[in-house]
């Protein structure tokens, strides 16, 4: 009965991710534009990645940890007026947060470039009003690019937490209330810890892709701004040295593997996913 | 009579040629293969004919960039030879289109075309890994009409393999309302009023090489010292602040829209947004630019090479190719182009960055072939400042 999944995952995640850990751990021979992989138990790729790149990799996951806590903040709220207030908007409102998703990624991407620009009305009105100095601008910053891993990211974590809202018996609330409770104990004592799956599925599912991206600090970055993702894309696609790119990439990987598991044990989550 | 629009602007629109070629045709491309990945390469090659044991065709297969070509050239063309021609414009990225025919050229499968337009750098590299047919220069007696420049360029010389097809520079664009003074050299690049608003390429050689003249090397015989001396001075301006990003072609937009004001530029770039912003301007840098030259190169797996040939003979001639030229708005590759492109397009033939003056031409040079080792080194030690 498992065997379609097995053969599944054994396609398309076991043996891409055996290649890529042989890839990382090679050394590049014959010709540099038709190179040829040699296995060879090369560890310098690791260290090299970790000597070379640790400012990227640091600068991905302080980006990733802002803009997935700055998407929970603003997601809550929304969700739970979705999931209890909205009435019979809800479905409206539900659209109205999918349809920017309808257009693709990049071009929304992009799309911001235009609002964000230095000559831009956005721009101006924040200088007009002193929040930004004279020569400031938003564009190729660090706050652009959280801004724009926030905006493309932020649907995986409203949608997450209206589910685990939407799921809470709404008699549970009647019950405290029935014994008493103010709004801010039922909330903190009953609905919070019920939305707790929908935190974590949503932090996760924000937090990984975000720490990966590479298209936010292309297009949205400056010199100051690039992160992992785009040291990688780089390395696969220009330098084509391909055993650096997998070793990053490895890296990458492990790193978000033992922050979900941390993460998993901190919320003692494991019976909740 | 207020609704006349300039017919030449309308001309660009519609050709919109360097816009197509180098912008859209570069980054958009990239953003896609980055964002989709080989597998997107992988994809595109499937139908373009990469297979083993074609029937021989009956046409001249040409590989192009889009809009890279004149109307009815083709016909005309076809019309004096007798020779069916499929002109395809499937050439978007040197580095994609090379992960697509390499696979099939060192298994000595046909890869659909019988000459395709790569960029000096891929035809020195296709040269060197042995997948190049030898030009039969009897086929080809225009040859002659060639500048001598180009003729005996080093990458090249007396163009065994390789018939340059439309060449341009790499200088500087910059905003004249923006910079408020004129921009002479590299220097002013690194002026703190800009600070921010300044881009480089991401490519090496277009990058390196004027910023390497403006320190007094050479790109004759670019050594690793030079290089590297150009490199550290990138990265202390980087470390500054100075640079805003390094662009593939991506940076007409923002210098356009005034988020850049000083940036590495493509002249052909520049000559199309001059049509939109009078305001931005092109310059060689003083202490020197450098030039790139894309190429005809004729894969050893044609099935014919003496169409080819004729083909490229048929655009060595002055009065065939100043039709090119007045199209794509380039900067020819033949030698005495002003009466012949007066003719077809006298405002071409006054622009300095389609008809060049010798002193201009002199200013900017074209790198030699690196080897595949050098290419890498180079390439790594700038990346290690662009993606980091």
């Amino acid at each position: 009965m498992i065997a379609p999944a097995l053969i599944y995952l054994g396609i398309f995640f076991v043996w891409p991710i055996i290649s890529l850990a042989m890839t990382s751990l090679s050394t590049a021979g014959g010709s540099v534009f038709l190179p040829t992989m040699k296995f060879s138990w090369n560890f310098g790729n690791y260290t090299d990645a970790f000597s070379h790149y640790q400012d990227q990799i640091l600068r991905s996951f302080l980006y990733a940890i802002v803009a997935t806590v700055v998407c929970l903040v603003l997601a809550y709220p929304l969700a739970y007026v979705i999931a209890f207030k909205a009435g019979r908007y809800k479905n409206l409102i539900l659209g109205l947060v999918i349809l920017p998703f309808f257009v693709t990624f990049l071009i929304r991407t992009i799309a911001w470039k235009t609002i964000l620009a230095d000559d831009g009305w956005v721009v101006s009105a924040l200088g007009a009003v002193g929040l930004l100095p004279s020569d400031g601008r938003l564009l190729s910053t660090s706050w652009a690019v959280i801004g724009g891993l926030i905006y493309n990211w932020i649907i995986f974590m409203i949608l997450p937490l209206y589910v685990s809202l939407e799921k809470i018996d709404p008699r549970l609330i009647e019950a405290t209330k029935d014994l008493y409770s103010s709004n801010t104990r039922s909330f903190t004592k009953v609905i919070m810890p019920l939305s707790m799956p929908g935190v974590f599925a949503g932090s996760l599912l924000v937090f990984i892709p975000a720490a990966g991206d590479f298209i936010n600090a292309s297009y949205l970055g400056s010199t100051q701004t690039t992160m992992i993702g785009n040291v990688i894309q780089q390395q696969f696609l220009v330098v084509k040295d391909y055993p650096a790119a997998a070793a990053l990439s490895m890296v990458l990987m492990v790193i978000i593997l033992v922050g979900v598991l941390a993460y998993t044990r901190a919320l003692g989550t494991e019976d909740l996913v | 009579m207020p609704n006349e629009i300039d017919p030449r602007f309308l001309a660009r629109l519609a050709s919109n040629r360097t816009s197509r070629r180098r912008f859209i045709g570069g980054s958009a491309a990239a953003a896609a293969a980055a964002v989709l990945g080989p597998a997107f390469l992988a994809a595109c090659s499937s139908d373009s004919g990469g297979g083993g044991d074609e029937e021989a065709s009956d046409s001249l297969r040409i590989s192009n960039w889009p809009a890279y070509m004149a109307p009815d050239f083709v016909k005309g063309f076809q019309d004096k030879e007798g020779i069916t021609v499929d002109y395809k414009e499937d050439l978007n990225d040197n580095e994609e289109w090379f992960a697509k025919v390499k696979e099939p050229l060192q298994r000595k499968q046909d890869i659909g075309s019988d000459l395709a337009v790569p960029t000096t750098f891929m035809a020195v590299r296709l040269q060197q890994l042995g997948f190049l047919s030898e030009l039969n220069h009897a086929n080809i007696p225009n040859i002659d009409n060639l500048r001598p420049d180009l003729l005996e360029a080093s990458v090249d010389p007396g163009r065994k393999f390789s018939a340059p097809y439309m060449s341009g520079f790499v200088g500087l664009g910059y905003n004249r309302a923006a910079t408020g003074r004129d921009i002479k050299g590299i220097d002013d690049l690194w002026d703190p009023a800009f600070k921010g608003r300044v881009s480089l390429f991401s490519d090496t050689q277009d990058a390196l090489g004027m910023i390497m003249m403006s320190q007094g090397s050479s790109i004759d015989k670019p050594d690793e010292a030079s290089v590297q001396k150009a490199i550290d001075l990138v990265r202390e301006e980087k470390d500054k602040g100075q640079i805003r990003r390094f662009t593939g072609n991506d940076y007409l937009d923002d210098l356009a829209a005034g988020n850049l004001v000083v940036a590495q530029a493509y002249s052909g770039d520049v000559v199309q947004l001059q049509a939109d912003n009078p305001d931005v301007q092109f310059i060689i840098p003083e202490s020197g630019g450098t030039t790139f030259v894309d190429t005809m190169v004729i894969p050893n797996t044609t099935q014919h090479q003496d169409w080819a040939e004729k083909w490229i003979n048929y655009i060595y001639d002055r009065a065939n190719y100043a039709k090119l030229v007045s199209f794509v708005q380039y900067i020819p590759v033949l030698s005495d182009m002003t009466d012949e492109l007066a003719k077809v397009d006298p405002e071409a033939a006054k622009n300095p960055l389609i008809n060049p003056p010798k002193e201009m031409l002199a200013k900017a040079k074209g790198w030699p072939a690196l080897s595949d080792e050098q290419l890498q080194k180079f390439n790594t030690a700038y990346a290690a400042v662009t993606g980091a």
